[in-house]
């Protein structure tokens, strides 16, 4: 009305007050509307169309799937502990067919391979050797070029005597090949060139073009790996000290033979497992031996 | 306050006397043959022939937290006869006794007495069970897993400051597993929260397919649904531990004695349920334990009852949404009249109507 004072802006807190109730407001709307589509307490009227979504949507295969990991949740007993998993697209390209437990020819020592998973990664034991070049063997992370630790394994806790829980779980070994100074990743990575056109247009591929291609990611992986007693001795392929494992575990880790697994193995099991590689031995396709 | 002192000095006395007696045996390692050696890591495991992931890591820190923790492995795994050992093809067996003594006794323990218990309950199988059922009912590993030591609530017993005291004679390993142990059992009547039992108990009661498989009655077949839709229910879902679980109505402090309610030993038999009511409800008579917990409000059985929640239903909604809806009207209606919208000088509406006659808008 003319003559009235003019309204002036509002302070800061009335419009912090109007976010709040306008938060408040848009919480209870969307309880109200949960309540009302498919809250158990209420009436459901949007059920059916989420069931009828989900049998659309179903797949036994992943039902299936879903239904043997809660079963052997349950098999387990001993609390299955959370561990960090990478996403599909950072671990290297052996992951595209590959699990973190490969190992299954071996009914004997498979679970003892897998169990290397959490320290290696495929090609610290199945790369190929390369003329001129020398491999080293390095912490490899996806996410920092120069990893520092402290690395799940490499020491014990003095009190209680197991290995000591750290942060880093995402860290494993990885062989690099060193030429001329120069130091080269044998790991393939999924975005590597060959990778990432594989991945994209795996789909439209025949079932030969895809083995063809999976081949081109084997050309440097040899089938069998290391033998245990190449790293596992005291003048093994890994230098412990120097991937920072503490005095003690080093000791356990180069005398597994000491404290008899190794002997027991090589008593019990497997005769051949754990003596070098004749040249013969690779060629051969014995079941009994690990190999990818 | 009173009775909480004679709590606590009933606690520590049985944890001075639990100290005492199981002394000799905290003082030995569970993991006398190394088994831990492999089965600490991570990725011990396998896929077998059947596509099946099969893994075999104890976190040995997560172990060492388990109400087991002094138990050796082969205790339990008695099958276990050489090491490195073959291809495991059994099952524990949790009726074992094991190389540990309980306080006041010679003999080594055993969970026999519970199994029998739970053997007997609706849960146990039957000779006269189908082949279905026999598969479907819950074995031990199903509902448990190696149980962590959990501290009671803090509001309840002091922990630190109770153990500081003890440790002024005692040496600190002994004292804090005997005092885990004993505090870890001071719940109402399990050591999992109400959350915890209705999840479980849910797993199998809510799979309608398999239940129907199983021939479950109708009152079965919607248990979990009533449930949830009771007042001990939701106030389980809205974080209670008091209110009533399912194994607060069903069972004793046996825990596994569950029977199917025309059973004459079953808690909810119509001759028990005034005693079992009694444990929260007090003042519990004749008339209260008429009222339905599982109560399924349909139209057919219940229409008094159906007739008044769908009123109260649509009190509800159409509140609720008949303001959204003259909102929705009011605010269509100012932008057709060409009012624009912002939160700015005092009006969320600002500009001159196309109806209202310049004079009367500022």
């Amino acid at each position: 009305m003319p003559g009235e004072p003019e309204r002036l802006d509002h302070p800061v807190y009335v419009y912090l007050i109007f976010i709040a109730m306008l938060i408040t407001m848009l919480a209870i709307l969307a309880g109200v509307v949960y309540h009302f589509a498919l809250s158990p307490h209420g009436p459901a009227i949007a059920a059916p169309l989420k069931a009828k979504y989900e049998k659309k949507h179903a797949s036994a295969i992943l039902e299936e799937a879903r239904r043997l990991e809660e079963l052997e949740i349950h098999r387990h007993f001993h609390n299955i502990t959370p561990f960090p998993q990478l996403a599909e697209n950072e671990r290297p390209v052996c992951f595209i067919c590959h699990s973190d437990y490969p190992h299954s020819k071996s009914k004997k020592v498979r679970s003892l391979l897998n169990m290397h998973t959490q320290y290696f990664v495929c090609e610290t034991c199945h790369i190929k050797e390369k003329e001129g070049a020398r491999i080293v063997y390095k912490w490899y992370n996806p996410f920092d070029d120069d990893p520092q630790g402290p690395f799940f394994g490499t020491s014990y806790d003095p009190e209680t005597g197991n290995l000591v829980e750290v942060d880093d779980l995402i860290s494993k070994i990885a062989a690099f090949f060193i030429n001329k100074d120069k130091l080269e990743s044998t790991l393939q990575i999924q975005d590597a060139p060959l990778a990432l056109d594989y991945m994209k247009v795996r789909d439209k591929l025949t079932p030969e073009q895809r083995d063809s291609v999976k081949k081109k990611f084997h050309v440097n992986i040899k089938p069998k790996g290391h033998d245990c007693k190449i790293c596992h001795s005291k003048e093994g392929l890994l230098d412990f000290e120097k991937l920072r494992f503490s005095e003690n575990r080093i000791v356990d880790l180069e005398q597994l033979n000491i404290k008899g697994m190794i002997t027991k193995y090589e008593e019990f099991y497997l005769p051949n497992l754990f003596q070098e590689s004749k040249p013969e031995d690779s060629k051969a396709k014995d079941a009994g031996k690990p190999r990818l | 306050m009173k009775a909480s002192k004679t709590y606590l000095a009933a606690c520590l006395k049985a944890a001075v006397v639990f100290i005492v007696l199981t002394a000799g045996l905290f003082a030995e390692a569970a993991d006398k043959e190394n088994c831990i050696m492999c089965h600490k890591y991570r990725f011990v495991g396998r896929i077998d022939e059947d596509g099946k992931k099969i893994n075999y890591n104890v976190n040995e820190n997560t172990y060492a937290r388990s109400v087991h923790r002094n138990v050796p492995c082969r205790d339990c795994h008695t099958y276990i006869t050489k090491l490195p050992h073959d291809p495991v093809t059994e099952e524990v067996n949790c009726a074992n006794q094991c190389h540990v003594k309980p306080p006041f006794s010679d003999e080594n323990f055993s969970h026999q007495k519970i199994i029998e218990t739970y053997n007997q309950s609706v849960h146990g199988i039957k000779p006269e069970d189908s082949p279905e059922l026999k598969q479907a009912k819950p074995y031990c590993k199903y509902c448990h897993f190696n149980p962590l030591y959990e501290r009671v609530d803090e509001k309840r017993i002091a922990f630190e400051e109770t153990l500081l005291r003890c440790q002024n004679c005692h040496e600190q390993k002994g004292v804090t597993q005997a005092y885990q142990h004993i505090t870890h059992r001071l719940r109402h009547k399990t050591s999992r929260s109400p959350q915890q039992i209705v999840r479980l108990c849910a797993k199998c009661h809510q799979d309608m397919e398999l239940m129907q498989k199983l021939k479950a009655s109708d009152v079965s077949l919607t248990a979990v649904k009533t449930y949830n839709r009771s007042i001990h229910g939701q106030a389980v879902m809205l974080g209670s531990q008091e209110a009533a679980d399912c194994v607060s109505c069903h069972a004793t402090s046996a825990l596994h004695d569950i029977y199917k309610k025309d059973e004459e030993k079953a808690t909810v038999h119509k001759d028990n349920l005034q005693t079992t009511c009694k444990q929260c409800h007090v003042k519990t008579n004749k008339r209260f334990i008429q009222i339905a917990v599982h109560s399924d409000i349909t139209r057919k059985e219940k229409p008094a009852l159906y007739f008044i929640r769908t009123s109260l239903h649509l009190a509800l909604y159409g509140t609720v949404f008949s303001l959204l809806g003259l909102l929705l009207l009011e605010t269509c209606g100012r932008k057709k009249d060409g009012l624009k919208w912002q939160i700015r000088r005092g009006t969320t509406w600002r500009g001159k109507s196309k109806r209202t006659p310049e004079t009367k808008r500022s």
